[in-house]
């Protein structure tokens, strides 16, 4: 058989245990999937979007419920934003879950790390497009947060949210983020970050005189099992957004106060429980910063994983990486899951 | 091994194809209506097209949905639709009328004519109950007097020919007098702002509704009881069962301070009639109470009254006249009188230039009654569309003194009795 283009880009022949779904989980190449239909639902949306105030959540709603299958190209883009935060983070722990980002992937390391705060920050920009009740939150709470930052601050909230108060000039900066800022970013870092994955030898696996295992994989066996991969995340999806519509509010009026009960998208929910406890500089953007270096910082200032045990989840000699990755997450979780708690 | 999954997801994909295609396929199919009043399309009818026409003065076509009941014009999802619809089914309740039934193209028009309802409506004794508040308050020695100080909600009005420019809202946990307190507690069900008591017969909307959504047979022996949330009409033509929803249905108890239901089931118009012990003659039975109290007697005249006696003012005389006087009358010159815009909004009568209808002491037009050519008059039913012809007192065999007019006077010969 002659490869194809898709065969092509891919190396001649890979190491087995690259391609474990066990090991990699497959996220990273659903990252890469959940990207193209971004991409695609994402471009079929902008025929209907209407980025002004006053037309932008009527234009949602048009889409959503007036253009055939518009409903569903919406539901797409908006669970396949949700899992590609998932998988990126997913991905990010089975790094440091099995000390993959040891050298010389410590710099596709922090490639990923800017993968995974893009993907954070356009699920964000896009949820603020809604522009309706549902984002109340975001429009005041979240752009304040970036007044709090001494100094600077307040220039930065002008350059965000391009006046005094959020308007058009923020819907507009917002979306100018989303379709082009970030998705223009993130392309470029995809595309670095998967050639880096090639030109850092694939997935990690001990060098080949550890190897136990030494049988490979050709290309057509690899681009079979991803497309296979492909056909069920894609049944999934599918399914999924046929049924479980994506959030939607009531176009938004001006001047309601944003009531105690608003809240943060899920992602950001952790950000909102923390600024209940004081100070939102500190809270709200110097402990998410500080986080975001240390975890950027693992392959740097933690013990080096050893090469034999590479490609095996939890090897012993990155246990302080895995634990502080694992502090985190708990942090994490248990912060989202208190801002879940109804308010006593 | 390896094919047969390869052929099993491919088949998944399509079988969820198919899925998301029957899915799309049960979504409601959008109806657009673009209201001439507003211009802006709107989906409701794609569920609520089986609704009637709320009234003939209410086009569909022209009004819409949104224009009175807000929400979402785009929404085809019943949760997100109706999240900002004004005062769920009723935009018509007081706390939100102003945004609904409001502008000076619609029910808040110029001052001229009383034309503006809302305003009238919301000042007037049935919204602001400031007559009971002030009597019960009275009564328990909370305040020196019977005038009006506090009513259900605050209100104020920029001059009032009561001398009364605002009342402040009526807060029964800031009461000490404990009756007042249990009066708060008990006796806050009757007002245009209040929830009904439970019961079909007690079963009316808020605001502007509670009179103009008919929720009540105009029939009394009638038992078929309309589903409140099929009722989708707004009427001038108001039966006198809507106004017992409130009126005639029992009495509250000083003592108590309760409210006792009536225990009678009557059978018949005439067993219906208001107090057991009352006295009444056969037109306050026979009649509906609209045919003749006046829009400004139900409605308010927008000033603040302490009690009902302030605005209510229609006698018999008002009709019948005196041994020494014929009823006042104003023959129809214009054809912008007022009798012909009420006529019009509830066509019981055909109203002529050149025809001679009664007028009330204050000049308010009974346009649906017509003075004929023998010196009688008749009357058309504002409910019940019947002609009534009555004659006046003058030129008759009664014997009453022209300054005792008040109904019990009138009573002592022209009862009925049960």
């Amino acid at each position: 058989m002659r490869p194809n283009f898709l065969h092509h880009l891919h190396p001649p022949t890979i190491p087995a245990r690259q391609a474990r779904l066990r090991y990699t989980l497959a996220a990273g190449g659903l990252a890469v999937f959940l990207s193209l239909i971004l991409l695609v639902t994402g471009l079929l949306e902008m025929f209907y979007y209407i980025p002004t105030p006053d037309q932008a959540a009527a234009s949602i709603q048009t889409l959503t419920f007036l253009v055939p299958y518009g409903g569903l190209v919406r539901n797409l883009h908006y669970w396949s934003a949700q899992f590609l935060v998932i998988v990126t983070l997913v991905h990010f722990l089975r790094v440091v879950f099995t000390g993959a980002y040891a050298a010389p992937r410590r710099f596709n390391y922090l490639l990923g790390m800017g993968l995974l705060v893009l993907a954070v920050l356009l699920d964000f920009t896009g949820y603020v497009l809604r522009w309706d009740e549902g984002i109340r939150w975001a429009l005041v709470t979240g752009t304040n947060l970036v007044k709090s930052i001494p100094l600077i601050g307040n220039a930065l909230y002008m350059m965000l949210v391009g006046g005094t108060q959020p308007g058009p000039a923020t819907l507009i900066r917002f979306y100018g983020w989303h379709i082009f800022g970030l998705a223009l970013a993130a392309g470029i870092l995809v595309a670095w970050h998967i050639f880096r994955v090639r030109r850092d030898g694939g997935i990690a696996v001990p060098p080949p005189p550890l190897r136990e295992d030494q049988r490979r994989i050709t290309r057509f066996e690899l681009v079979r099992r991803e497309v296979l991969a492909m056909l069920l995340a894609a049944t999934a999806l599918l399914l999924l957004s046929a049924f479980a519509p994506a959030p939607l509010a009531a176009t938004i009026t001006a001047s309601a106060p944003v009531s105690e009960t608003a809240r943060a998208p899920w992602f950001f929910l952790w950000v909102q429980q923390m600024l209940k406890l004081g100070n939102p500089f500190f809270w709200g953007v110097v402990v998410p910063l500080a986080v975001l270096v240390l975890i950027s910082l693992i392959p740097y200032i933690f013990p080096k994983p050893a090469k034999p045990e590479l490609g095996r989840w939890f090897p012993k000699s990155n246990r302080l990486a895995q634990a502080v990755a694992l502090f985190i997450l708990l942090a994490i979780i248990t912060l989202t899951l208190l801002a879940l708690l109804p308010a006593s | 091994m390896r094919r047969y999954l390869f052929l099993a997801a491919s088949f998944s994909l399509l079988l969820g194809l198919l899925i998301t295609a029957w899915q799309e396929s049960r979504h409601p199919k959008p109806i657009a209506l673009t209201p001439t009043l507003t211009g802006k399309v709107e989906y409701c009818l794609s569920c609520h097209g089986d609704l009637p026409e709320i009234s003939k003065s209410h086009p569909v076509q022209t009004f819409g949905c949104v224009l009175c009941h807000g929400g979402e014009p785009l929404a085809l999802d019943a949760n997100l639709a109706h999240s900002t619809m004004r005062g769920g089914k009723n935009p018509s309740d007081f706390s939100v009328v102003q945004a609904s039934c409001a502008g000076s193209n619609c029910h808040s028009g110029t001052a001229e004519d009383f034309r503006n309802h809302i305003q009238r409506a919301t000042t007037s004794i049935q919204a602001t109950y400031a007559g009971a508040i002030a009597n019960i308050r009275y009564t328990f020695g909370v305040q020196p007097d019977l005038k009006a100080r506090l009513g259900i909600f605050s209100v104020q009005v920029s001059q009032s020919t009561s001398g009364i420019t605002a009342l402040a809202a009526f807060d029964p946990t800031q009461e000490t007098n404990p009756y007042v307190k249990a009066f708060g507690q008990n006796c806050l069900t009757c007002h245009l702002s209040a929830q009904p008591l439970p019961g079909s017969e007690y079963f009316r909307f808020t605001g502007c509704s509670a009179c103009h959504t008919p929720t009540q047979s105009p029939d009394r022996t009638n038992t078929e009881q309309v589903q409140s949330s099929q009722i989708h009409k707004l009427t001038t033509s108001i039966s006198y069962t809507q106004c017992d929803t409130c009126h005639n249905r029992g009495n509250y108890d000083l003592r108590t301070i309760t409210f006792k239901p009536r225990q009678d089931h009557p059978a018949d118009r005439l067993h219906d009639y208001y107090q057991p012990i009352a006295q009444f003659t056969s037109c306050e039975w026979k009649l509906d109470c609209v045919d003749c109290h006046t829009r400004t007697e139900a409605m308010g005249d927008g000033n603040l009254y302490s009690v009902k006696k302030d605005i209510q003012y229609i006698q018999c005389k008002t009709c019948h006249g005196t041994l020494t006087d014929l009823p006042q009358t104003r023959t129809l010159t214009d054809p912008n009188d007022l009798a012909f815009r009420l006529a019009t909004l509830n066509p019981v009568i055909d109203l002529k230039l050149g025809d001679t209808i009664l007028v009330t002491e204050k000049d308010e037009p009974l346009w649906n009654i017509r003075v004929l050519p023998d010196g009688t008059y008749e009357l058309f039913g504002k409910a019940d569309n019947q002609r009534y012809v009555f004659r006046p007192v003058k030129g008759s065999a009664c014997t009453q003194d022209p300054a005792r007019q008040d109904s019990g006077s009138c009573h002592e010969c022209h009862s009925v009795e049960r």
